[in-house]
């Protein structure tokens, strides 16, 4: 029995317009591109998907109708879902339509396809969450199986996984952590006792992902015929065969034209007159096979080039300042309880910004063959870090505005205090308050990071006997 | 393999990007086993162990030392200037006023003599004022033509009002050259669209730059520095092809968003006055510095002060200022109307016309310095790969190919 788990990823990003130093403190729109160009969003989504979204689902529609063993999975972006909302309805239904099948399996990931994990686990959380909500008010089901941007891994977020309820976790199936053994089989990660890693099978991955198209290639073109004998090779040495990616593979990344579609058509069919050949979603997958050994990664291991990591968002010096500039505001932003202020915050943690930055290739010329909507990597980061500029002043400014009028507040109370007895103040108990009314903003309570402490340590103590008065303001209330 | 080179400008006489370019490809000619011969204008120091000759030797005519003659290429071909052409009874130097395009003829005349008299396998001859000389070589000896752009008559008018006596002797020179070498793909397109030059003729060949680890020099502006002064430099000539009337417009709206921004100009040229009027007008004059004409060392120590260069160019055929400033730490801001935008990746690369942006991106290159650090560290890696070698062994290759054809 060999069985295959296709997961395509879809995915767009929120790109920044072009916004320069002198629209700082003047244009709160960063996203709104209208200029019919590939700094557009929506220009893109609707140019995506009647390439790759709408006749894909098509085909993916039919052969679910077709073969009734058919199986795939699917994780999504939330800003790619928020856009399809936005810009193409029609799109998001036949997505649900697949879904609805009950063979289609969505896997968790982050709402703004961040790198959050490893910069703030609890704004990782809080993404998880956020994206968890999404799904299930869209396609009514709950993701088990997580799967992290860029296919990024170590240990230590298998384990966060497993904590927080997740069977599965997908992985690069990689020879430095993997040694002489296949990806074909499950493994656990180290320190877990329940969660099992699906390994990318990368070699048939990216047979159809990057080099379908490529003329180059010894073994061009690549027909359905052939890929399923190399699949149906692995009989007797594994268990599943995990193919994935980006679901814009097809018909974006690989033309129509290169026959792609075809491919895809006519590929479950021929996998399947092997006899003992099969599909499986990532949680049938893991139902099915117990774990063959242990996969230990202690470093980051991504899907991305030959190195495997993520020197192409973090790799110079301009990457890594704009990502630790932006996780540097996660406290004040959160503090500000502003939805409209968190949500701009965290489209700009979408990784897909400190790639436009990457100047690994542009060393030998090679820029161009990767797609950027801007003319250089130092023009994509000067348009983030003003875009990013005006997000913080905006955020200071909400602060600052709240810390006034906590003082405003404080002040008159400590006037208060100083004409009533203090004994009885001690008796109230703090935090437990079931009366606590929720946020004012409409930021879900659950997302809530605690208020930042007021600024003056002069009113702190006044601070510490009021806060058990009026829990409405109290800055110590957990969050989940 | 002997070639028989004619240039305006060599250096350690202080010249523009022509002279420093001359010198780099002669060097790595000579290290890559080809002899050559360098003919000059005038008699002056050298450096380096090409074999020298002075055009004025000939007839025991010396020219003065004269700052007009300084950037000579890039003055219009009726610009006057002074030469001694002998000395009086008194031992007073005797002066004739010529124009650039007397003297370009008078070159050539001497260029058929000395072709006449050399032992040399091929003829190699940069930028217009040399090209006259070049094909009057070539007619002389019958050997192969080189014609080097290192900038054309467009560049000098930043459009397309040039003078027509230069175009006239680029234009019949490059028609009858076996060969012409562009320092960039920008100038190939004005060759080939203006000059209307034969596509397969015309092949690039883009300038090298020299590595080598600079000596840290004492520091400049230096009370500028300690008011936290942010110091924005540009170096070259003051003229319309330059585009430093861009550069001022964009300090305009730089400043009103950061006044702690100094604005550095240092060099000279015919648009001086012009520069200096806007300034004022413009209300600038004290973000605004003059530092006169700079070089060597004195420039150097600017460079390494500066927080920011930029090259506004209208239109510059390559430029080798902003790898200058990078190889003394300062990253660039550059005109994408330039040749050097072809090979340097690290920089900031505006359209010369939008102010806006070339404030943008001032502005936020001060304000980010990270961007200054990585322009910098990648930069310089970059440098490595621009050697005048590789320059060389491209020209000695095109050399190779016209003897060959020459003699088979």
């Amino acid at each position: 029995m060999l069985t295959i788990c296709p997961y395509f990823h879809v995915h767009q990003p929120y790109r920044v317009k072009k916004y320069s130093v002198f629209d700082i403190g003047q244009d709160t729109e960063y996203f709104n591109d209208a200029s019919g160009t590939d700094m557009d969003n929506r220009f893109i989504v609707e140019k995506v998907a009647n390439k790759s979204y709408r006749p894909t689902n098509k085909i993916l529609k039919e052969l679910l109708d077709k073969h009734p063993e058919f199986r795939f999975n699917l994780s999504f972006s939330g800003t790619v879902l928020d856009q399809f909302e936005a810009y193409a309805p029609d799109v998001l239904e036949s997505f649900q339509e697949l879904v609805a099948t009950g063979r289609v399996e969505i896997l968790a990931d982050t709402y703004h396809h961040s790198l959050a994990f490893f910069y703030s686990v609890p704004e990782f959380k809080r993404q998880v969450l956020k994206h968890e909500r999404r799904i299930k008010q869209l396609f009514g089901v709950k993701p088990r199986v997580f799967r992290n941007t860029e296919l990024s891994y170590r240990n230590d977020l298998a384990k966060w996984c497993e904590d927080n309820g997740y069977i599965g976790i997908m992985a690069e199936g990689w020879e430095k952590y993997l040694g002489w053994r296949s990806p074909n089989f499950l493994y656990n990660p180290p320190g877990c006792k329940k969660i099992k890693v699906l390994l990318k099978n990368y070699k048939l991955s990216d047979d159809v992902a990057f080099r379908f198209s490529n003329q180059g290639w010894a073994d061009w073109p690549l027909d359905a015929g052939k890929y399923s004998d190399w699949i149906n090779a692995n009989h007797g040495n594994g268990q599943t065969v995990n193919l994935f990616m980006d679901y814009e593979s097809f018909g974006e990344h690989q033309w129509e034209d290169t026959g792609i579609f075809d491919f895809l058509r006519h590929f479950p069919d021929m996998v399947m007159q092997h006899p003992d050949t099969s599909f499986k979603t990532a949680t049938e997958t893991i139902e099915a096979y117990e774990a063959t050994g242990e996969y230990d990664v202690p470093e980051i291991l991504t899907w991305a080039d030959t190195e495997r990591d993520l020197t192409a968002w973090i790799g110079n010096d301009i990457q890594r300042d704009a990502i630790a500039a932006t996780y540097r505001m996660e406290k004040d932003v959160m503090s500000t309880r502003k939805r409209d202020l968190i949500e701009t915050w965290r489209k700009l943690q979408t990784s897909d910004h400190y790639y436009f930055m990457c100047t690994k290739w542009s060393n030998d010329g090679d820029v161009h063959a990767y797609f950027s909507p801007y003319k250089s990597p130092y023009d994509a980061y000067i348009n983030f870090m003003n875009a990013l500029s005006d997000l913080k002043l905006r955020v200071d400014h909400v602060v600052k505005e709240k810390a006034v009028a906590l003082d405003a507040t404080a002040a008159k109370a400590a006037d208060a205090l100083e004409k009533t007895p203090q004994t009885p103040l001690e008796k109230v108990e703090p935090d437990t308050d079931p009366t606590e009314p929720p946020a004012k903003d409409d930021e879900p309570p659950a997302e809530v990071e605690p208020a930042a402490e007021p600024s003056k340590p002069f009113f702190k103590n006044v601070w510490d006997r009021l806060k058990k008065i009026f829990p409405l303001v109290s800055p110590e209330r957990k969050s989940t | 393999m002997k070639v028989l080179t004619f240039s305006w400008e060599y250096p350690p006489a202080k010249n523009g990007g022509l002279g420093v370019a001359c010198f780099g490809l002669t060097r790595e000619l000579l290290a890559n086993g080809v002899e050559v011969t360098l003919v000059l204008p005038k008699t002056q120091e050298t450096r380096g162990d090409a074999r020298f000759l002075f055009a004025d030797t000939e007839r025991l005519v010396r020219m003065g030392e004269n700052e007009d003659l300084l950037f000579g290429p890039y003055n219009q071909a009726s610009t006057m200037i002074e030469s001694i052409i002998g000395y009086d009874a008194t031992g007073k130097p005797i002066y004739c006023s010529r124009s650039i395009m007397e003297e370009a003829h008078r070159f050539a005349h001497q260029a058929a003599l000395i072709a006449q008299m050399e032992d040399f396998d091929v003829i190699h001859a940069h930028d217009w004022t040399s090209y006259l000389a070049g094909v009057a070589a070539k007619i002389a000896s019958g050997k192969k033509l080189i014609l080097h752009v290192h900038a054309t008559s467009f560049d000098q008018a930043a459009g397309d009002n040039v003078d027509p006596s230069i175009f006239k002797i680029e234009k019949e020179s490059f028609e009858l050259a076996d060969q012409v070498v562009t320092v960039s793909n920008y100038t190939r397109n004005i060759v080939l669209n203006k000059h209307g030059i034969d596509h397969n003729k015309v092949t690039v060949v883009h300038n090298g730059c020299d590595a080598e680890e600079v000596k840290e020099l004492p520091p400049t502006l230096v009370e500028l520095k300690a008011q936290g002064k942010k110091i924005v430099l540009y170096h070259g000539r003051i003229s319309i092809q330059k585009g430093v009337d861009y550069f001022v417009r964009a300090a305009r709206k730089v400043v009103d968003v950061n006044p702690n921004v100094v604005f550095v100009i240092s060099g000279w040229g015919d648009m001086m006055t012009q520069v200096i009027d806007q300034v004022g007008a413009m209300g600038l004059s004290e973000h605004v510095r003059f530092a006169g004409a700079l070089w060597e060392d004195d420039r150097d120590r600017m460079y390494q002060c500066a927080d920011l260069f930029v090259m506004p160019s209208v239109s510059e055929p390559f430029g080798l200022v902003p790898l200058e400033a990078l190889q003394h730490g300062t990253p660039s801001v550059i005109s994408k109307q330039s040749g050097v935008s072809e090979v340097l990746t690290h920089a900031l690369k505006v359209d010369f016309w939008d102010v806006d942006e070339m404030a943008n991106q001032i502005l936020s290159a001060l304000n980010y310095p990270v961007i200054g650090q990585q322009i910098v560290k990648e930069g310089k890696l970059q440098l490595l790969q621009m050697s005048w070698n590789k320059a060389a062994q491209r020209m000695k290759g095109l050399f190779q190919n016209l003897i060959q054809y020459a003699t088979s």
